[in-house]
């Protein structure tokens, strides 16, 4: 049947390219995409060669597109910059979006399944009272939160960036629909055979839901990795400051030293952009299936 | 005696019991927690009636009143009448938050709903390929696209005015230069409109590639046997079948625009002359840097209120139903 299917697509799609004018030739869309892919690469392009770069050939004027004489100089530079420890400042970003994204995953997996399979009294308002919250945007809520951890003391804590993150509403919102699909003589039989409520949750309903879970972590630790505003405000000492900080940071520390800044670049944005590009597949499943970004 | 009565409720009891432990566990954080919330938009919604700076102490709750004076509605009204520096720049912001937006939304979807449509029509294999490399920006850090982004617009030795001379043409001083402009926004305007297009296609483009996956393909044959060609098909059949796609995405690009900050704040601060000065921008600033926090929450405020006039829209024109 599916072969069938799919025989018959591909031969209308060459039928398609065969006939028609220019613009619907198939050459016209790959000369389109192709014109696309240039642009889209270009920008990455300078980056790296840039930052192979010495920072004379850097500001030569017109710019060269290959580097004359490639050298990891800037980079090295950038090892041995006592001021900018760059292994810190990766421990940073990952003590922050690991333990964010731990700690929603486990949130939003406990109280979605509490919301979908437990009835108790005064649950349509906790649930309504939630999607309230959910539907407010961050921008409203940025000063209280920044005069809370001013009284709290938090403010250059990497805990700052952690205490008000630990529940996501959104991702209860998702995992409790998911939780809703759960079969309840599944739940029961466990009940029945002694299991308790706790060990339910996690040998039964976690395991269950590892797509969704996988889906939410993915794009949660992008969004925490990624995240510039909000760590700003909070980090205002250089050591204790994520990635995206740093990086402005060193820009501003940095001017007419072009090579250099692109190697900071480099050695900051391409390593996790390699990661994410190898869970694409999840993202862009998370992107489509919540219209999260 | 108590005991004895437990135990022989026990199959049912017990099973309550252990139930409605488990939910008030988790029931009784929660709660605290969306107080806080709660708590937390109060405390902004309070804010933007008081002339509130955090560097004075201010009254008994909260810091308000005191040296922190009620100040009732003044601050909406100096922000739409008042000849004050701030209330001026306020009103740049707006502007050119709305300019941003309604610039990006179009050129957004003229770039992303062909580049979804092409391919939809080539070949698994290269398609695979396309798709990766289309969507590497957005997942690159905003900060990272911004400090490519102001390389690339460098007066001298950037690849933008390299092409320009390659071409022939004059440079241009893209982030720096005042004066310059093209259909009535300045040129730093649409500069930093083109470095957050270039990180943002990726995003509607997988979007619409779903959606457009969910047309049947019988209904597009059917046009195609009437005689249609792939583009008088793909406007008259494909992109009236993805409208609720495409309505979706209108007000995800725009929500997402009005708050832009990232990318314009390491790639402009603002600059030249508040000609790229957007709402987060300014809120941001006068919040963290010059400590007008009541201010800055009434700007917000505002802020929120064109994301809930859009979220709204949303929510009206979805609610027509659409078949096929």
């Amino acid at each position: 049947m599916t072969t069938q299917a799919v025989s018959t697509n591909t031969l209308t799609r060459r039928a398609k390219f065969k006939r028609g004018s220019f613009f619907e030739s198939r050459f016209f869309f790959y000369l389109a995409l192709t014109l696309g892919l240039i642009f889209t690469l270009l920008p990455f392009l300078m980056m790296i060669f840039s930052s192979l770069k010495t920072n004379t050939e850097v500001l030569r004027v017109p710019p060269t597109f290959l580097p004359d004489n490639p050298t990891f100089s800037n980079y090295l530079t950038i090892f041995n910059d006592p001021r900018l420890p760059l292994l810190r400042f990766y421990a940073n970003s990952a003590f922050v979006a690991v333990f964010n994204v731990t700690a929603t995953l486990f949130t939003s997996a406990l109280i979605g399944y509490m919301f979908a399979k437990f009835e108790f009294p005064g649950k349509r308002i906790l649930f309504g009272w939630f999607l309230t919250l959910m539907m407010i945007p961050s921008h409203i809520t940025m000063i209280p939160s920044y005069l809370i951890l001013a009284k709290l003391g938090l403010i250059n804590s990497l805990w700052g960036l952690v205490i008000f993150s630990a529940v996501d509403a959104f991702g209860i919102f998702m995992l409790r629909q998911f939780c809703e699909t759960l079969p309840n003589e599944l739940l029961d039989a466990a009940r029945i055979d002694g299991a308790s409520e706790w060990q339910i949750f996690i040998r039964i309903v976690v395991p269950q839901l590892s797509a969704p879970l996988a889906t939410l972590g993915i794009l949660g630790f992008m969004g925490n990795w990624n995240a510039y505003l909000w760590p700003m405000i909070v980090l205002q000492k250089v050591e204790v400051r994520t990635l995206p900080i740093i990086l402005t940071w060193y820009n501003s520390t940095h001017t007419g030293q072009g090579a250099l800044v692109m190697a900071a670049t480099v050695l900051i944005t391409m390593p996790i952009l390699l990661v994410l590009v190898y869970f694409q597949r999840w993202i862009v499943k998370g992107f489509v299936t919540t219209g999260l970004k | 005696m108590n005991l004895r009565r437990k135990k022989e409720k026990r199959p049912k009891g017990g099973l309550t019991i252990a139930k409605g432990r488990f939910v008030l566990g988790i029931t009784i954080p929660l709660l605290i927690y969306e107080s806080l919330g709660l708590f937390v938009i109060g405390w902004a919604l309070v804010l933007m009636f008081f002339n509130y700076s955090s560097g004075r102490l201010g009254g008994p709750i909260l810091g308000l009143g005191g040296t922190n004076p009620f100040v009732g509605i003044d601050n909406f009204i100096e922000m739409f009448s008042g000849t004050s520096v701030e209330a001026n720049l306020f009103r740049i912001s707006l502007k050119n938050t709305l300019i941003f937006a309604f610039a990006v939304l179009p050129l957004n979807l003229m770039i992303t709903l062909p580049i979804a449509y092409l391919l939809e029509s080539i070949g698994e294999r290269f398609k695979a390929f396309y798709r990766t490399i289309y969507f590497l920006p957005v997942l690159t850090s905003s900060v990272g696209v911004a400090l490519i982004w102001l390389s690339m617009y460098d007066p001298q030795a950037g690849w933008i005015n390299a092409i320009i001379r390659l071409f022939g043409g004059t440079p241009v001083s893209w982030l720096s230069d005042p004066r310059a402009g093209f259909a009535g926004v300045s040129v730093a305007m649409w500069a930093v409109i083109l470095a957050y297009l270039w990180q943002d296609y990726g995003y509607n483009m997988v979007i619409f590639i779903a959606a457009l996956q969910g047309v049947p393909q019988e209904l597009k044959d059917t046009a195609m046997i009437d005689g249609a060609n792939r583009w008088q098909t793909f406007i008259k059949i494909t992109v009236p079948l993805i409208r609720p796609t495409m309505l979706f995405v209108c007000v995800m690009t725009m929500l997402s625009s009005f708050q832009v900050f990232d990318i314009i704040q390491v790639m402009t601060n603002g600059a030249p002359g508040n000609q790229t000065q957007v709402l987060m921008l300014d809120i941001y600033k006068n919040a963290f840097r010059y400590q007008r926090l009541g201010w800055a929450a009434a700007e917000s405020f505002i802020l929120f209120l064109l994301v809930m006039g859009v979220t709204i829209i949303q929510m009206r024109m979805l609610r027509t139903e659409w078949e096929y």
